[in-house]
């Protein structure tokens, strides 16, 4: 019997959505359990980390790894990753941009950590402890993994072969990668294994959407009811369709919630939120400065709401301070 | 921060600015002069990009406003501007970093006064703060801070 190809599935920096969306693939993934030998998938099975350690490198033929890059820990397993794989397939928002968790770059380090350890109202830490990367308890020396300074996609980090965004991706393309790999039937290193055009492009309610947009007014989502079938944008609620990639299956679309991004920008755009600047500047339907300013100072965030998914891979990557 | 000179990057309409004036003096006397066809063919992409590239400052000269060639192109610059500065201000970029002026000048003598006038107020604002891009082989120790 031929050996079986090896797999491995991991998590860095991820909400365990990513490895979830496996598991969804539900029949699908038994046939793939039956094809490969699953050599690592800390969510689902009993494996170490030096099992992997133990490996020649590029044993496994492809590891799929979801989530970003936020501390030592999520580096080391990554570059491990690397060193033994074929293959390696970033998975989801987080590891193909930063997902949200980027959203953090709008933020330091610093600030952080004194949110999280002092000024949140529910935080008591009457010494003012901080975590340390290494502090001696009793003697001993006892070590958290260092938190970095920013998220980091995966590409960031190590080279990645192949990209399948979505937050987390879809089924029918978990399907295909896997088996794209399985058949050898892959396009070039560096691919996105999803749609090349625009969310907008697929969009059912894109027939809704008139030729010229004029908005008088922004509402969030949650402000309004909005109309199941007409265009988010038509009816003046921000939506990232026209400078978000396609394949993510319309999901939100269905339940009558805007597109927030996670597909990331469309082939060939490296920063979707300048990209959606323009197109959404041209849309407002005012006369004069002042009325910009109204309509665009009740955005709250409005870069969070740009780079809701990708700010780590954007032109500009983080908060300077 | 007494010897820092800003890198400014001036985009200026043709149809507005030093279409009479001779190209090639302005261009000596202005560096990274960019003339263009309207000013709304500026994306915020390209300011973006300015500042990544090492830019400290983008000025953008349209025409008067109501007076675009291409019907507003003027007026949609302005609005790109007004949103992006919003933006760059998430990115610790100070929102005054970008300008846009809507007037007109066919001789152009005035654009290297405008020029002038903005790299002083970037030279008492400094340089854009900068930060050290991940790099794969140090990643952790840049980040690490
Ligand atoms: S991409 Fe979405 S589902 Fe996947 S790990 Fe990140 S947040 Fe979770
Ligand atoms: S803007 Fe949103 S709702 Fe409108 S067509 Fe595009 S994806 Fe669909």
């Amino acid at each position: 019997m031929a050996t079986k190809p090896k797999i491995a599935i991991c998590w860095l920096g991820g909400c365990g959505g990513c490895d979830e969306a496996v598991v969804d693939l539900n029949e699908a993934v038994l046939q793939v359990a039956d094809a490969v030998e699953f050599v690592l998938w800390p969510v689902a099975m009993d494996f170490k980390y030096h099992h992997v350690e133990g490996m020649k490198d590029k044993e496994i033929a492809l590891s799929i790894i979801n989530g970003h890059v936020r501390n030592c820990d999520h580096e080391e397993v990554a570059r491990l990753l690397r060193q033994k794989s074929q293959l390696i397939l970033a998975f989801g928002a987080c590891a193909c941009f930063g997902g949200t968790p980027g959203l953090a770059n709008f933020t330091t380090k610093e600030d952080i950590f004194n949110w999280v350890y002092r000024d949140a109202p529910t935080v008591v830490n009457p010494k003012g402890n901080y975590p340390q990367p290494k502090c001696k308890v009793d003697g001993k020396e006892l070590t958290l993994p260092e938190f970095y300074g920013q998220v980091y996609a995966l590409s960031q980090i190590i080279d990645v072969d192949y990209y399948l965004p979505g937050c987390p991706p879809p089924p029918d393309l978990i399907a295909s990668a896997v088996n794209a790999v399985l058949a050898g039937k892959l396009p070039p290193r560096g691919s996105t294994l999803a749609p090349h055009k625009a969310l907008c492009d697929t969009c059912e309610r894109n027939k809704t959407k008139p030729p010229r947009i004029a908005l008088k007014d922004i509402k969030r989502i949650h402000e309004v009811e909005a109309n199941p079938d007409t265009c988010f944008l038509a009816q003046g609620i921000l939506c990232l369709g026209p400078a978000t990639r396609s394949g993510c299956g319309d999901v939100c679309m269905k339940i009558n919630i805007p597109c927030r991004g996670c597909f990331g920008p469309v082939e060939g755009v490296k920063d979707a939120g300048s990209k959606f600047i323009s197109a959404l500047a041209s849309m407002l339907d005012v006369e004069d400065e002042r009325q910009v300013r109204e309509l665009v100072d009740k955005l709250d965030d409005l870069a969070g709401y740009l780079y809701r998914f990708s700010a780590p891979v954007s032109t500009l990557v983080r908060k300077r301070v | 921060m007494s010897n820092f000179e800003p890198k400014l990057v001036c985009f200026s309409c043709k149809f507005g600015w030093g279409y009479l004036g001779d190209e090639a003096e302005l261009t000596a006397q202005i560096k990274n002069w960019i003339p263009i066809i309207c000013s709304g063919k500026v994306d915020a992409a390209h300011i973006v990009d300015a500042f990544k590239g090492g830019a400290d400052g983008v000025l953008i000269l349209g025409c008067p406003e109501g007076d675009c060639h291409y019907q507003d192109g003027n007026f949609e610059a302005r609005k790109r501007v007004y949103l992006l500065r919003r933006v760059l201000s998430s990115y610790g970029i100070e929102p005054e970093r970008v300008r846009i002026v809507l007037s007109t000048d066919p001789e152009g003598k005035q654009i290297p006064n405008y020029v002038r006038e903005m790299s002083e107020a970037l030279r008492r604002l400094g340089p854009v703060k900068r930060i050290r891009l991940p790099s794969r082989e140090t990643a952790g120790a840049t980040a690490k801070k």
